[in-house]
Protein backbone atom coordinates (compact mmCIF):
# COMPACT_ATOMS: atom_id res chain seq x y z
CA UNK A 1 0.00 0.00 0.00
CA UNK A 2 2.86 2.31 0.82
CA UNK A 3 4.29 1.62 -2.31
CA UNK A 4 0.83 2.71 -4.19
CA UNK A 5 1.32 6.42 -3.41
CA UNK A 6 4.33 7.06 -5.36
CA UNK A 7 2.67 5.76 -8.28
CA UNK A 8 1.86 7.68 -11.25
CA UNK A 9 0.73 7.78 -15.16
CA UNK A 10 3.83 9.72 -16.75
CA UNK A 11 2.63 12.39 -19.29
CA UNK A 12 4.90 13.36 -21.94
CA UNK A 13 5.07 17.07 -21.21
CA UNK A 14 6.46 19.92 -22.58
CA UNK A 15 7.59 23.29 -20.92
CA UNK A 16 7.78 26.26 -23.52
CA UNK A 17 11.21 28.11 -22.12
CA UNK A 18 10.33 31.71 -22.97
CA UNK A 19 6.44 31.32 -22.01
CA UNK A 20 6.49 28.62 -19.38
CA UNK A 21 3.59 27.08 -20.10
CA UNK A 22 3.22 23.53 -20.28
CA UNK A 23 1.87 21.28 -23.08
CA UNK A 24 1.37 17.74 -24.56
CA UNK A 25 3.80 16.39 -26.82
CA UNK A 26 2.11 15.39 -29.66
CA UNK A 27 3.91 11.91 -29.65
CA UNK A 28 1.87 10.79 -27.02
CA UNK A 29 0.08 7.86 -27.21
CA UNK A 30 -3.10 8.40 -25.66
CA UNK A 31 -6.60 8.10 -27.04
CA UNK A 32 -7.92 11.19 -28.11
CA UNK A 33 -10.45 11.83 -25.32
CA UNK A 34 -7.45 11.38 -23.00
CA UNK A 35 -5.76 14.32 -24.74
CA UNK A 36 -8.66 16.49 -24.94
CA UNK A 37 -8.98 16.33 -21.32
CA UNK A 38 -4.98 16.47 -20.65
CA UNK A 39 -4.96 19.41 -22.74
CA UNK A 40 -7.76 21.45 -20.72
CA UNK A 41 -6.38 20.45 -17.61
CA UNK A 42 -2.87 22.02 -18.93
CA UNK A 43 -4.87 25.01 -19.37
CA UNK A 44 -6.37 25.44 -16.77
CA UNK A 45 -3.05 25.13 -15.13
CA UNK A 46 -1.38 27.91 -17.34
CA UNK A 47 -3.81 29.98 -16.33
CA UNK A 48 -3.84 29.36 -13.06
CA UNK A 49 -0.04 29.99 -13.29
CA UNK A 50 -0.41 33.11 -14.30
CA UNK A 51 -2.56 34.35 -11.76
CA UNK A 52 0.05 32.72 -9.23
CA UNK A 53 3.10 34.80 -11.04
CA UNK A 54 1.30 38.17 -10.43
CA UNK A 55 1.29 37.31 -6.34
CA UNK A 56 3.82 38.36 -3.92
CA UNK A 57 6.85 36.04 -3.73
CA UNK A 58 6.60 33.31 -2.33
CA UNK A 59 3.88 33.08 -4.98
CA UNK A 60 1.40 30.81 -2.86
CA UNK A 61 -1.98 32.00 -2.81
CA UNK A 62 -2.34 33.88 0.88
CA UNK A 63 -5.39 32.76 3.05
CA UNK A 64 -8.69 33.23 1.81
CA UNK A 65 -9.28 36.13 4.81
CA UNK A 66 -8.81 39.02 5.12
CA UNK A 67 -9.00 39.93 1.31
CA UNK A 68 -7.67 42.50 -0.35
CA UNK A 69 -9.44 45.53 -0.34
CA UNK A 70 -8.18 47.39 -3.78
CA UNK A 71 -10.61 44.88 -5.74
CA UNK A 72 -13.17 45.47 -3.23
CA UNK A 73 -12.78 49.56 -3.43
CA UNK A 74 -12.78 49.58 -7.60
CA UNK A 75 -16.17 47.22 -7.70
CA UNK A 76 -18.09 49.79 -5.60
CA UNK A 77 -16.76 53.15 -7.15
CA UNK A 78 -18.04 51.40 -10.43
CA UNK A 79 -21.81 50.29 -8.84
CA UNK A 80 -21.60 53.46 -7.21
CA UNK A 81 -21.01 55.55 -10.56
CA UNK A 82 -23.93 53.05 -12.00
CA UNK A 83 -26.33 54.42 -9.56
CA UNK A 84 -25.89 57.66 -10.08
CA UNK A 85 -26.33 57.22 -13.63
CA UNK A 86 -29.55 55.17 -13.11
CA UNK A 87 -30.83 57.71 -10.66
CA UNK A 88 -30.84 60.38 -13.82
CA UNK A 89 -32.73 57.52 -15.96
CA UNK A 90 -29.74 57.07 -18.10
CA UNK A 91 -30.02 53.01 -18.37
CA UNK A 92 -27.33 52.46 -21.06
CA UNK A 93 -25.02 54.28 -19.37
CA UNK A 94 -25.43 52.59 -15.93
CA UNK A 95 -25.74 48.94 -17.89
CA UNK A 96 -22.36 49.52 -18.80
CA UNK A 97 -20.97 50.55 -15.33
CA UNK A 98 -22.76 47.47 -13.89
CA UNK A 99 -21.41 45.41 -16.84
CA UNK A 100 -17.51 46.17 -15.55
CA UNK A 101 -18.29 46.11 -12.45
CA UNK A 102 -19.82 42.31 -12.84
CA UNK A 103 -16.68 41.81 -15.06
CA UNK A 104 -14.38 43.02 -12.00
CA UNK A 105 -15.94 40.87 -9.85
CA UNK A 106 -15.96 38.24 -11.58
CA UNK A 107 -12.21 38.13 -11.98
CA UNK A 108 -11.67 37.85 -8.71
CA UNK A 109 -8.55 35.21 -7.83
CA UNK A 110 -10.40 31.72 -7.31
CA UNK A 111 -8.74 31.21 -3.74
CA UNK A 112 -10.82 34.40 -2.47
CA UNK A 113 -13.79 33.40 -0.58
CA UNK A 114 -16.54 32.21 -2.65
CA UNK A 115 -19.26 33.88 0.05
CA UNK A 116 -17.60 37.69 -1.30
CA UNK A 117 -18.22 37.21 -4.89
CA UNK A 118 -21.77 35.65 -3.81
CA UNK A 119 -22.77 39.03 -2.41
CA UNK A 120 -21.17 41.54 -4.60
CA UNK A 121 -22.08 39.49 -7.68
CA UNK A 122 -26.02 39.36 -6.31
CA UNK A 123 -26.15 43.12 -5.47
CA UNK A 124 -24.54 43.82 -9.22
CA UNK A 125 -26.68 41.84 -11.27
CA UNK A 126 -29.71 43.23 -9.35
CA UNK A 127 -29.02 46.54 -10.10
CA UNK A 128 -28.55 45.67 -13.66
CA UNK A 129 -31.20 43.96 -13.67
CA UNK A 130 -33.31 47.09 -12.68
CA UNK A 131 -31.34 48.83 -15.34
CA UNK A 132 -33.15 45.98 -17.96
CA UNK A 133 -36.00 47.12 -16.30
CA UNK A 134 -36.02 50.51 -16.64
CA UNK A 135 -35.28 49.78 -20.29
CA UNK A 136 -37.86 47.42 -20.83
CA UNK A 137 -35.89 45.03 -21.95
CA UNK A 138 -37.62 41.99 -20.12
CA UNK A 139 -35.10 39.15 -20.98
CA UNK A 140 -31.85 40.68 -19.80
CA UNK A 141 -33.85 41.74 -16.77
CA UNK A 142 -34.74 38.39 -16.22
CA UNK A 143 -31.71 36.14 -17.13
CA UNK A 144 -29.76 39.02 -14.34
CA UNK A 145 -32.44 38.76 -12.06
CA UNK A 146 -32.27 34.79 -12.21
CA UNK A 147 -28.46 35.11 -11.67
CA UNK A 148 -29.04 37.52 -8.96
CA UNK A 149 -31.37 35.25 -6.99
CA UNK A 150 -29.25 32.16 -7.32
CA UNK A 151 -26.75 34.33 -6.06
CA UNK A 152 -27.74 34.73 -3.23
CA UNK A 153 -31.21 33.52 -2.79
CA UNK A 154 -32.00 35.27 0.91
CA UNK A 155 -32.82 38.73 1.73
CA UNK A 156 -32.38 39.37 -1.94
CA UNK A 157 -36.30 40.25 -2.07
CA UNK A 158 -35.73 42.81 -5.17
CA UNK A 159 -34.46 40.53 -7.37
CA UNK A 160 -36.82 38.47 -6.33
CA UNK A 161 -39.71 41.06 -7.50
CA UNK A 162 -37.76 41.80 -10.33
CA UNK A 163 -37.71 38.62 -11.77
CA UNK A 164 -40.96 37.79 -11.73
CA UNK A 165 -42.03 41.59 -13.23
CA UNK A 166 -39.87 40.37 -16.06
CA UNK A 167 -41.83 37.18 -16.23
CA UNK A 168 -44.73 38.53 -16.23
CA UNK A 169 -43.88 41.50 -18.75
CA UNK A 170 -43.41 38.96 -21.43
CA UNK A 171 -47.08 37.17 -20.40
CA UNK A 172 -45.32 34.29 -18.72
CA UNK A 173 -47.59 34.36 -15.64
CA UNK A 174 -46.88 30.73 -14.92
CA UNK A 175 -43.81 31.14 -14.30
CA UNK A 176 -44.13 34.15 -12.81
CA UNK A 177 -46.29 33.15 -9.85
CA UNK A 178 -43.64 29.96 -9.03
CA UNK A 179 -40.97 32.29 -8.79
CA UNK A 180 -43.17 34.72 -6.54
CA UNK A 181 -44.01 31.59 -4.44
CA UNK A 182 -40.42 31.06 -3.80
CA UNK A 183 -39.76 33.84 -3.53
CA UNK A 184 -42.62 34.65 -0.52
CA UNK A 185 -41.25 31.46 1.33
CA UNK A 186 -37.50 32.82 1.50
CA UNK A 187 -38.28 36.41 2.29
CA UNK A 188 -41.67 36.01 3.97
CA UNK A 189 -44.89 38.09 3.96
CA UNK A 190 -44.38 40.89 6.61
CA UNK A 191 -41.55 42.66 5.40
CA UNK A 192 -41.68 45.44 2.97
CA UNK A 193 -40.14 43.58 0.42
CA UNK A 194 -42.35 40.38 0.90
CA UNK A 195 -45.87 42.76 1.03
CA UNK A 196 -44.59 43.83 -2.61
CA UNK A 197 -44.16 40.08 -3.68
CA UNK A 198 -47.64 39.42 -1.95
CA UNK A 199 -49.03 42.31 -4.06
CA UNK A 200 -47.89 41.33 -7.44
CA UNK A 201 -48.87 37.97 -6.87
CA UNK A 202 -52.19 38.95 -6.48
CA UNK A 203 -51.61 40.93 -10.02
CA UNK A 204 -49.80 38.07 -11.48
CA UNK A 205 -52.91 35.37 -10.35
CA UNK A 206 -55.67 37.83 -11.34
CA UNK A 207 -54.10 37.50 -15.07
CA UNK A 208 -54.07 33.65 -14.71
CA UNK A 209 -57.41 33.89 -14.28
CA UNK A 210 -58.66 36.34 -16.76
CA UNK A 211 -56.63 33.98 -19.27
CA UNK A 212 -58.63 30.79 -18.58
CA UNK B 1 23.35 -34.36 27.79
CA UNK B 2 20.54 -34.21 26.42
CA UNK B 3 18.64 -37.11 24.70
CA UNK B 4 18.51 -35.95 21.25
CA UNK B 5 16.76 -38.84 19.73
CA UNK B 6 14.01 -38.68 22.08
CA UNK B 7 13.52 -34.75 21.44
CA UNK B 8 13.46 -35.39 17.78
CA UNK B 9 10.00 -36.36 17.88
CA UNK B 10 8.77 -33.06 19.25
CA UNK B 11 11.07 -30.79 17.54
CA UNK B 12 10.20 -32.41 14.14
CA UNK B 13 6.36 -31.93 15.34
CA UNK B 14 6.76 -28.15 15.91
CA UNK B 15 8.73 -27.53 12.67
CA UNK B 16 6.23 -29.05 10.73
CA UNK B 17 3.34 -27.13 12.85
CA UNK B 18 5.55 -23.90 12.20
CA UNK B 19 6.33 -24.70 8.83
CA UNK B 20 2.63 -25.10 7.45
CA UNK B 21 0.92 -22.26 9.57
CA UNK B 22 4.09 -20.00 8.09
CA UNK B 23 3.32 -21.51 4.39
CA UNK B 24 -0.77 -21.03 4.91
CA UNK B 25 -0.29 -17.40 6.32
CA UNK B 26 1.93 -15.99 3.23
CA UNK B 27 -0.25 -17.68 0.48
CA UNK B 28 -3.23 -16.04 2.20
CA UNK B 29 -1.80 -12.82 2.37
CA UNK B 30 -0.27 -13.15 -1.02
CA UNK B 31 -3.83 -13.88 -2.60
CA UNK B 32 -5.29 -11.46 -0.19
CA UNK B 33 -3.25 -8.84 -2.09
CA UNK B 34 -3.65 -10.00 -5.46
CA UNK B 35 -7.25 -9.61 -4.80
CA UNK B 36 -7.08 -6.35 -3.51
CA UNK B 37 -4.56 -5.33 -6.07
CA UNK B 38 -7.47 -6.78 -8.81
CA UNK B 39 -10.08 -4.24 -6.94
CA UNK B 40 -11.21 -1.87 -9.70
CA UNK B 41 -10.59 1.44 -8.30
CA UNK B 42 -13.48 3.91 -7.28
CA UNK B 43 -12.08 6.85 -8.91
CA UNK B 44 -10.42 7.60 -12.33
CA UNK B 45 -7.34 8.29 -12.82
CA UNK B 46 -5.94 11.41 -11.04
CA UNK B 47 -5.33 13.55 -13.88
CA UNK B 48 -3.74 16.33 -12.04
CA UNK B 49 -1.90 14.52 -9.79
CA UNK B 50 -0.30 12.65 -12.94
CA UNK B 51 0.55 16.11 -14.64
CA UNK B 52 2.35 16.87 -10.83
CA UNK B 53 4.34 13.80 -10.93
CA UNK B 54 5.10 14.20 -14.42
CA UNK B 55 6.36 17.84 -14.10
CA UNK B 56 8.55 16.86 -11.02
CA UNK B 57 9.79 14.39 -13.03
CA UNK B 58 10.78 16.54 -16.10
CA UNK B 59 14.47 16.46 -15.95
CA UNK B 60 16.43 18.00 -18.66
CA UNK B 61 18.64 15.49 -19.41
CA UNK B 62 15.86 13.48 -20.60
CA UNK B 63 14.89 15.31 -23.02
CA UNK B 64 16.43 14.30 -26.59
CA UNK B 65 15.99 17.74 -28.08
CA UNK B 66 17.93 20.81 -27.33
CA UNK B 67 18.22 21.64 -23.54
CA UNK B 68 15.09 21.90 -21.80
CA UNK B 69 15.43 24.51 -18.58
CA UNK B 70 14.06 22.52 -15.04
CA UNK B 71 10.47 23.70 -14.82
CA UNK B 72 10.47 26.70 -12.71
CA UNK B 73 8.81 26.30 -9.27
CA UNK B 74 5.94 28.58 -9.79
CA UNK B 75 4.93 26.26 -12.15
CA UNK B 76 4.94 23.29 -9.77
CA UNK B 77 3.09 25.44 -7.07
CA UNK B 78 -0.25 25.79 -9.87
CA UNK B 79 0.25 22.03 -10.44
CA UNK B 80 0.02 21.51 -7.02
CA UNK B 81 -2.64 23.72 -6.22
CA UNK B 82 -4.84 22.02 -9.39
CA UNK B 83 -3.34 18.47 -7.32
CA UNK B 84 -5.08 20.00 -3.96
CA UNK B 85 -8.97 21.07 -5.86
CA UNK B 86 -9.28 17.80 -7.50
CA UNK B 87 -8.51 15.93 -3.60
CA UNK B 88 -11.31 18.24 -2.22
CA UNK B 89 -14.10 16.84 -4.86
CA UNK B 90 -12.75 13.48 -4.25
CA UNK B 91 -13.26 14.04 -0.36
CA UNK B 92 -16.32 15.45 -0.76
CA UNK B 93 -17.65 12.73 -3.01
CA UNK B 94 -16.09 10.22 -0.32
CA UNK B 95 -17.77 11.77 2.24
CA UNK B 96 -21.08 12.25 0.99
CA UNK B 97 -21.10 8.74 -0.40
CA UNK B 98 -20.06 6.93 3.13
CA UNK B 99 -23.27 6.94 4.83
CA UNK B 100 -25.32 5.89 1.93
CA UNK B 101 -23.04 3.40 1.39
CA UNK B 102 -22.43 1.99 5.13
CA UNK B 103 -26.36 2.26 4.92
CA UNK B 104 -26.78 -0.09 1.91
CA UNK B 105 -24.47 -2.66 3.08
CA UNK B 106 -25.83 -3.13 6.27
CA UNK B 107 -29.38 -3.55 5.03
CA UNK B 108 -26.69 -6.32 2.25
CA UNK B 109 -27.98 -4.60 -0.63
CA UNK B 110 -24.40 -4.12 -1.62
CA UNK B 111 -21.56 -6.51 -1.72
CA UNK B 112 -18.50 -6.73 0.70
CA UNK B 113 -16.25 -5.83 -2.34
CA UNK B 114 -17.92 -2.56 -3.08
CA UNK B 115 -17.33 -1.52 0.48
CA UNK B 116 -13.39 -2.66 0.20
CA UNK B 117 -13.14 -0.63 -2.62
CA UNK B 118 -14.53 2.56 -0.38
CA UNK B 119 -12.13 1.97 2.05
CA UNK B 120 -9.28 1.79 -0.15
CA UNK B 121 -10.20 4.70 -1.76
CA UNK B 122 -10.60 6.51 1.38
CA UNK B 123 -7.13 5.26 2.67
CA UNK B 124 -5.74 6.23 -0.59
CA UNK B 125 -7.31 10.30 -0.48
CA UNK B 126 -5.65 10.16 3.48
CA UNK B 127 -2.06 9.53 2.05
CA UNK B 128 -2.62 11.69 -0.63
CA UNK B 129 -3.79 14.81 1.30
CA UNK B 130 -0.91 14.02 3.38
CA UNK B 131 1.30 14.40 0.78
CA UNK B 132 0.03 17.17 -0.51
CA UNK B 133 0.16 19.03 2.82
CA UNK B 134 4.01 18.08 2.85
CA UNK B 135 4.69 18.94 -0.41
CA UNK B 136 3.09 22.47 -0.09
CA UNK B 137 5.26 22.81 3.19
CA UNK B 138 8.55 22.16 1.00
CA UNK B 139 7.55 25.02 -1.19
CA UNK B 140 6.76 27.55 1.43
CA UNK B 141 6.32 26.88 5.35
CA UNK B 142 3.03 27.45 6.44
CA UNK B 143 1.65 26.64 3.22
CA UNK B 144 0.13 23.54 4.10
CA UNK B 145 -2.13 25.05 6.75
CA UNK B 146 -3.98 26.66 4.07
CA UNK B 147 -3.54 25.19 0.51
CA UNK B 148 -6.98 23.39 1.21
CA UNK B 149 -8.90 25.90 2.23
CA UNK B 150 -7.62 27.78 -1.22
CA UNK B 151 -8.38 24.78 -3.05
CA UNK B 152 -11.57 24.33 -1.26
CA UNK B 153 -12.48 28.18 -2.26
CA UNK B 154 -10.99 28.09 -5.78
CA UNK B 155 -13.42 24.83 -6.75
CA UNK B 156 -16.53 26.61 -5.09
CA UNK B 157 -15.46 29.69 -6.81
CA UNK B 158 -15.28 27.55 -10.32
CA UNK B 159 -19.27 26.19 -9.64
CA UNK B 160 -20.39 29.32 -8.83
CA UNK B 161 -18.87 31.04 -11.43
CA UNK B 162 -20.02 28.21 -14.07
CA UNK B 163 -23.86 28.93 -12.89
CA UNK B 164 -23.60 32.65 -13.44
CA UNK B 165 -21.92 31.76 -16.61
CA UNK B 166 -25.05 29.63 -17.30
CA UNK B 167 -27.60 32.22 -16.61
CA UNK B 168 -26.08 34.75 -19.00
CA UNK B 169 -25.86 32.60 -21.93
CA UNK B 170 -29.26 32.39 -21.77
CA UNK B 171 -29.99 35.81 -21.88
CA UNK B 172 -29.24 35.48 -26.14
CA UNK B 173 -31.69 32.74 -26.60
CA UNK B 174 -34.46 34.94 -24.13
CA UNK B 175 -33.96 37.82 -26.50
CA UNK B 176 -34.60 35.94 -29.92
CA UNK B 177 -37.74 33.93 -27.74
CA UNK B 178 -39.17 37.36 -26.60
CA UNK B 179 -38.69 38.81 -30.04
CA UNK B 180 -40.15 36.57 -32.19
CA UNK B 181 -42.94 36.33 -29.74
CA UNK B 182 -43.17 40.68 -29.65
CA UNK B 183 -44.06 40.56 -33.30
CA UNK B 184 -46.03 37.39 -33.26
CA UNK B 185 -48.20 39.81 -31.05
CA UNK B 186 -48.29 42.85 -32.90
CA UNK B 187 -49.24 41.27 -36.25
CA UNK B 188 -51.85 39.24 -34.32
CA UNK B 189 -53.12 42.66 -32.87
CA UNK B 190 -52.86 44.25 -36.07
CA UNK B 191 -54.73 42.05 -37.82
CA UNK B 192 -57.58 42.61 -35.21
CA UNK B 193 -57.50 46.30 -35.77
CA UNK B 194 -57.82 45.96 -39.35
CA UNK B 195 -60.41 43.25 -38.83
CA UNK B 196 -62.25 46.15 -37.03
CA UNK B 197 -61.86 48.78 -39.34
CA UNK B 198 -63.14 46.66 -42.53
CA UNK B 199 -66.16 45.98 -40.61
CA UNK B 200 -66.81 49.57 -39.58
CA UNK B 201 -66.46 50.31 -43.56
CA UNK B 202 -64.11 53.23 -43.41
CA UNK B 203 -61.13 53.70 -46.29
CA UNK B 204 -58.29 54.58 -43.72
CA UNK B 205 -55.91 51.86 -44.32
CA UNK B 206 -53.42 53.10 -41.64
CA UNK B 207 -52.54 50.67 -39.13
CA UNK B 208 -52.56 51.46 -35.42
CA UNK B 209 -50.13 53.77 -34.56
CA UNK B 210 -46.50 52.46 -33.06
CA UNK B 211 -47.19 53.65 -29.73
CA UNK B 212 -50.75 52.29 -29.16
CA UNK B 213 -49.17 48.39 -30.34
CA UNK B 214 -46.18 49.12 -27.97
CA UNK B 215 -47.89 49.53 -25.62
CA UNK B 216 -50.35 46.31 -25.81
CA UNK B 217 -46.98 43.97 -26.22
CA UNK B 218 -47.38 42.70 -22.70
CA UNK B 219 -50.25 42.01 -23.24
CA UNK B 220 -52.42 39.71 -25.42
CA UNK B 221 -50.74 36.78 -27.53
CA UNK B 222 -51.94 35.17 -30.12
CA UNK B 223 -52.78 30.99 -29.47
CA UNK B 224 -49.19 30.38 -29.09
CA UNK B 225 -47.76 27.35 -26.62
CA UNK B 226 -44.27 28.38 -25.87
CA UNK B 227 -42.29 26.09 -24.36
CA UNK B 228 -40.47 27.98 -21.35
CA UNK B 229 -36.76 28.28 -21.20
CA UNK B 230 -34.52 27.95 -18.20
CA UNK B 231 -36.97 28.00 -15.76
CA UNK B 232 -37.12 25.09 -12.95
CA UNK B 233 -40.25 23.80 -14.15
CA UNK B 234 -39.10 23.09 -17.29
CA UNK B 235 -41.88 23.01 -20.21
CA UNK B 236 -44.11 25.03 -18.53
CA UNK B 237 -46.93 26.24 -21.85
CA UNK B 238 -48.10 29.21 -21.85
CA UNK B 239 -51.50 28.99 -23.76
CA UNK B 240 -52.47 32.51 -24.71
CA UNK B 241 -56.17 33.57 -25.81
CA UNK B 242 -56.38 35.80 -28.34
CA UNK B 243 -59.82 37.56 -26.85
CA UNK B 244 -58.53 38.75 -23.72
CA UNK B 245 -57.41 42.15 -23.62
CA UNK B 246 -55.14 44.29 -21.44
CA UNK B 247 -53.63 42.25 -18.89
CA UNK B 248 -50.71 44.17 -18.72
CA UNK B 249 -52.95 46.50 -16.88
CA UNK B 250 -52.33 45.61 -13.09
CA UNK B 251 -48.38 44.27 -13.79
CA UNK B 252 -47.45 47.48 -15.92
CA UNK B 253 -49.46 49.74 -13.18
CA UNK B 254 -47.56 48.16 -10.62
CA UNK B 255 -44.40 48.61 -12.37
CA UNK B 256 -44.80 52.35 -12.59
CA UNK B 257 -44.53 52.59 -8.53
CA UNK B 258 -41.32 50.57 -8.52
CA UNK B 259 -39.36 51.92 -10.44
CA UNK B 260 -37.42 53.56 -7.79
CA UNK B 261 -36.47 50.08 -6.61
CA UNK B 262 -33.43 50.05 -7.24
CA UNK B 263 -32.06 53.16 -5.85
CA UNK B 264 -32.00 51.47 -2.46
CA UNK B 265 -28.93 49.15 -3.15
CA UNK B 266 -25.54 51.13 -2.60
Amino acid sequence: MASEIDIFNEYPLHLDPTSKAISLLPSSSQSTTQKAAITTELQELNALHRSLLSLDPPNTPPAPLPVNPKRSAQITKLRDSGNAAYRKSNYAEAIRLYTYAIEMALSRPGWEPVTLAREELAGLYGNRAQAHVGMQAWPEGLCDAKASVDSKPVGNVKAWWRLAKCLAEMSRYAEAKTFLLKGIEIEGRVSDGGKELVQLLEDVEAALQRMG
Amino acid sequence: MVDWLSLAVPLAYLGVLIGSLATFSSLYRKRKAQKAATLEAWFPAHLQRDIYFSLMHLDPSSQTEKKTPAVPESVLKAALLRRATEDIRRVMTLRSQKQALSMLLQRGSVGDDLWQRFLRAEKEMEDEVRDVVAEANAYAPGWGQIIFQSANEMLNNDLYRARVAEHQEKAAEEREWWDKKKTSIQEGFMKELNEEKEEGSTSGQTPATPAKVNEAVPVTTPAKATSVQGSDDDAVLVEADPSVNSLGSPASGGGGGKKKKGKGKK
